[in-house]
């Protein structure tokens, strides 16, 4: 792997560190490198500290890890927090006509450069974050060029002056690290090449994977970290004819979801930790009425309110379990952010074929980080659409019963009813929460209520024989140590691999994308010898599962800080497992 | 469209299980007239009914219908218009979906003014749980969980919804059936959210708002020579405690509903085959 560089910047939340990351994390990727980013900020608007970190090489990169080579410290609690990741090597960059005395160890390098008086000189204060960009731009012998383009696009709408201004800043920044320290012996030299990547987060691939899906309307009630799928929709989705609409709150919103998907137009909420309980209480009316519909929850930690801006798994059980009664859901959770977007376009096909809810489980880690990929990743022509069995005019005299009636919810072989929406000539029937018959009235007879019960799983083994439910596989297949992931905990499980190889470790990785229906594992269990289960969870929610599928006991690795895993901690943590023992229960 | 659409279209096959004298009925009749006469037909209608007896309508009616959670029909409705302008949506609940469970949502389906019909079926009363107090039962009406009565105001619905931001707010009773078709047509013909509050005696279990009760104390706005379009008359109307009114209350003449907002226009079920043409368009838009 090629060297790669961890940059931070960080301050007080309102410091403006997001965007000031942000734009440097769009040079990189410019600069045809690679580009992992996470953000550790704080819950409060002003106060708490917050940072934006970057891992970047010319290779792939797929985690951060826990070192720090170039840190633009706005305060000082910036260098406190990093004091264990920051190195000989390290280079600090900071104020210090800054009214605090930065204490720095002797053995960084620390660059002093007055942003604010710099910023001054370019045209304000408020561009000392830029300076500092400049500066940082010095230090790791990256053109400053390479920042103008992610300026023009940040503050182009602010008019040319303040581009122009900005652009001056970052030289000022510089100018001034080049002059006054020589910093060569650090030997940070940022290669360049000619590709050409995009930057996003997971919710931008979820947003854009609904755009491409033919999402039309969304309804969402704001909540960390899930808003910004909405925000994302808002303004573009209306590019095809499609609406968000902000609700009053998330039993609104997806009720307001259910009523766009029964009208035919593909649906969605998304919501995170309070929101997803709210929306329980809908959630089976949803899969009892047949309506197909993309449930997204961008997991935060739990319970209650939390730590509202933390990372966490601990959804998956409330998603594979909850409300009340019985009723089949799709749960899948993409495992990266490219398939944050392919999982949500499959989503949207699976809601349709069977007609069943889907729960598309994210997280926070993944909605917040940005990651470069080839434009190629996301490619639309490979985009399908199957919308299951809608009848139209010409089709629904099929599935109308002696007295001319629509049977929305007739018992077919495979478990999958017709569909009509509004608008279908003789298609008018009703939905309801209530058991019904095949006709969607109420009833309480037993025969016509285990029909309807068993036709509604019949779906879910129709699409356990029709679909791919394949898990994603990393590291040696043959190795006696397996490691098995859900959700977001891929890319550091890919890079841990580099790490554990080099202490001559071999791991076989499965990465799993479909929690129900989920791939039967008790094969590739059974041939390991050690078998640990990764999750941000305290408890080990998909441990259960996988002990419960595969009757093995396995070993586990809970991360339950609001911290994600990084790559080397994974690799330590795996070591340590694979020395212990099975823990018995 | 057909022209020759019968409000019988509109009838189901099931027979109502409302118990005989039951409001709902002539509400229900009123409705499936309104919607006939208005020149709608059962395959371009959606009907949201809530849970209560009130929310049966649902069963007992033929359209495309949803019964759905105690207190989200208005939600459901709102999803339906936004994804179908060319469906004619009607939102149908008891007095407690509406204005107890429900409360929060009516407050914004008011305000929003999506272009549909809210009947609420009010009988001052949970009809299905048998008899307890609703957000609309008088201080003093003793039932099974508050045997001295509630001791606290009732819900004024026609207030609550001006003063939510109405442009359309009325009143009628189930028995004056000509009057309450009429006026629940002029909700549907109203270009954007039209609110009517049905009293619909409930005769098994509220022996106070009975159909006698509202024949002697009703008071036609029309006969009264009201004007809807007159805000502070209407204000005077709503805020009356000591009379009950039938009649169209308020009407906002430029309503503007909730599509014509916010160019909300297309029938959203119709998707392509794969990703929009220009779909590589948005993921440039993150170089
Ligand atoms: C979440 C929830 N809580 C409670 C109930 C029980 N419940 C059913 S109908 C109803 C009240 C019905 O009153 P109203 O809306 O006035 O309708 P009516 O029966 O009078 O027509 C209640 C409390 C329920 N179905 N769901
Ligand atoms: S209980 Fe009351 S509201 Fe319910 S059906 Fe009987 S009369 Fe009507
Ligand atoms: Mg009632």
């Amino acid at each position: 792997m090629a060297e790669d560089l961890n940059w931070a910047v960080g301050g007080e939340a309102g410091d403006g560190i997001d965007s000031t990351g942000k734009i440097f994390a769009q040079a990189l990727s410019r600069a045809g490198r690679h580009v992992f980013t996470s953000k550790d900020f704080a819950s409060r608007i002003r106060g708490g500290y917050t940072a934006y970190k970057i891992r970047t090489s010319v290779d792939d990169v797929q985690s951060v890890v826990d070192r720090l080579d170039v840190l633009v410290a706005l305060t000082q609690r910036t260098i406190d927090e990093n004091l264990d990741e920051l190195h000989e090597g390290s280079a600090v960059i900071y104020d210090g006509e800054r009214s605090w005395e930065a204490e720095i160890p002797d053995e960084m390098t620390a660059v002093d450069v007055p942003l604010k008086s710099l910023a001054e000189e370019a045209g304000g204060a408020i561009m000392r974050n830029v300076v500092a960009l400049g500066a940082a731009c010095a230090i790791a012998n990256f053109d400053v060029e390479y920042l103008d383009e992610a300026l023009e696009k940040r503050f182009g709408g602010k008019g040319s002056k303040i581009v122009e201004n900005n652009k001056a800043a970052a030289r000022l920044g510089e100018e001034y690290v080049e002059e006054n320290y020589d910093l060569d012996h650090l030997g940070y030299d940022l290669e360049t090449t000619d590709n050409d990547y995009v930057l996003l987060n997971g919710n931008e691939a979820i947003g854009m994977g609904a755009l491409a899906a033919g999402c039309r309307f969304y309804a969402g009630y704001p909540i960390t970290p899930a808003t910004t799928i909405m925000e994302y929709l808002t303004g573009r989705i209306e590019e095809y004819g499609g609406h968000v609409v902000q609700a009053e709150d998330e039993l609104s919103a997806i009720n307001m979801a259910l009523g766009g998907a029964r009208a035919g137009a593909r649906s969605m909420t998304a919501t995170s930790g309070a929101g997803i309980d709210l929306m329980t209480e809908t959630f089976g009316l949803v899969a009892t009425s047949e309506t197909p519909m993309v449930i997204c929850d961008v997991q935060r930690s739990g319970p209650s309110t939390g730590m509202p801006t933390k990372q966490e798994q601990g959804d998956l059980n409330m998603a594979l379990y909850g409300g009340h009664g019985e009723v089949p859901r799709f749960v899948v959770a993409p495992t990266s952010i490219t398939e944050c977007f392919w999982k949500t376009i499959e989503a949207f096909n699976l809601a349709e074929k069977y007609q069943t809810p889907v729960f598309l489980i994210s997280d926070l880690a993944m909605s917040v980080t940005e990651q470069t990929f080839p434009p190629e990743a996301f490619d639309m022509d490979a985009v399908e659409i199957d919308r299951g069995k809608l009848v139209d005019d010409d089709t629904v005299d099929e599935w109308l019963d002696e007295g001319g009636r629509f049977r929305a919810h007739a018992v077919t072989d495979d478990g999958v009813s017709p569909r009509a929406i509004p608008g279908t000539t003789d298609g008018a029937h009703m939905s309801t929460g209530l058991e019904h018959d095949e006709l969607g009235r109420r009833t309480e007879d037993q025969d016509e209520r285990v029909r309807q019960v068993d036709k509604r799983y019949r779906k879910v083994e129709t699409a356990q024989e029709r679909e791919d439910w394949e898990y994603r596989e990393f590291g040696d297949p043959d190795a006696d140590s397996l490691v098995i992931s859900w959700g977001s905990n891929e890319g550091a499980l890919v890079e841990a691999l580099g790490y554990l190889e080099e202490d001559g470790i071999d791991v076989r990785v499965i990465s799993v994308p479909y929690i129900f229906p989920r791939p039967d594992l008790t094969e590739e269990v059974e041939a390991a010898d050690d078998v640990i289960v990764v999750e941000c969870n305290a408890t080990g929610q998909f441990a259960d599962l996988i002990e419960h599928d595969t009757l093995t006991r396995v070993k586990r690795i809970n991360k339950y800080t609001g911290v994600r895993f990084n790559a080397d901690e994974l690799a330590e943590e795996i070591t340590d497992q694979l020395a212990a023992e099975v823990p018995a229960k | 469209m057909s022209s020759d659409v019968r409000f019988t279209d509109f009838k189901s096959d099931k027979q109502p299980t409302w118990c005989p004298g039951c409001g709902d009925f002539g509400t229900m009749n009123g409705m499936m007239k309104a919607l006939a006469e208005t020149g709608n037909d059962p395959d371009n209608t959606f009907v949201v009914a809530g849970i209560g007896c009130s929310g049966k309508i649902g069963t007992y009616m033929h359209s495309y219908a949803l019964h759905g959670v105690h207190g989200r029909a208005l939600p459901v409705g709102t999803g339906v218009k936004m994804a179908r302008p060319d469906i004619e949506v009607m939102v149908a609940g008891g007095d407690g979906d509406g204005y107890s469970i429900g409360a929060g949502h009516f407050v914004h389906a008011v305000r929003r003014n999506v272009d549909m019909t809210y009947v609420v079926m009010d009988n001052r009363i949970y009809g299905l749980t048998k008899g307890q107090a609703s957000p609309t039962s008088r201080s003093d009406f003793e039932t099974s969980t508050t045997p001295e009565g509630p001791k606290q105001p009732p819900v004024n619905p026609l207030a609550l919804a001006l003063a939510s931001g109405a442009s359309f707010i009325a009143q009628s009773f189930a028995s004056d059936a000509l009057r309450h078709q009429e006026i629940v047509q002029q909700a549907i013909e109203h270009d954007g959210f039209g609110f009517v509050n049905v009293f619909s005696p409930c005769v098994t279990f509220n022996d106070v708002d009975t159909y006698d009760y509202f024949r002697d104390n009703l008071v036609d706005l029309e006969e009264a020579g009201h004007d809807p379009s007159d805000y502070e008359a209407a204000k005077g109307v709503i805020l009356d405690s000591e009379k009950e009114y039938q009649g169209v209350m308020y009407q906002d003449e430029n309503s503007v509903p909730y599509h014509e907002q916010h160019g909300v226009t297309e029938n959203m079920s119709e998707i392509p085959d794969g990703a929009p043409e220009d779909a590589m368009d948005l993921v440039r838009e993150f170089y």
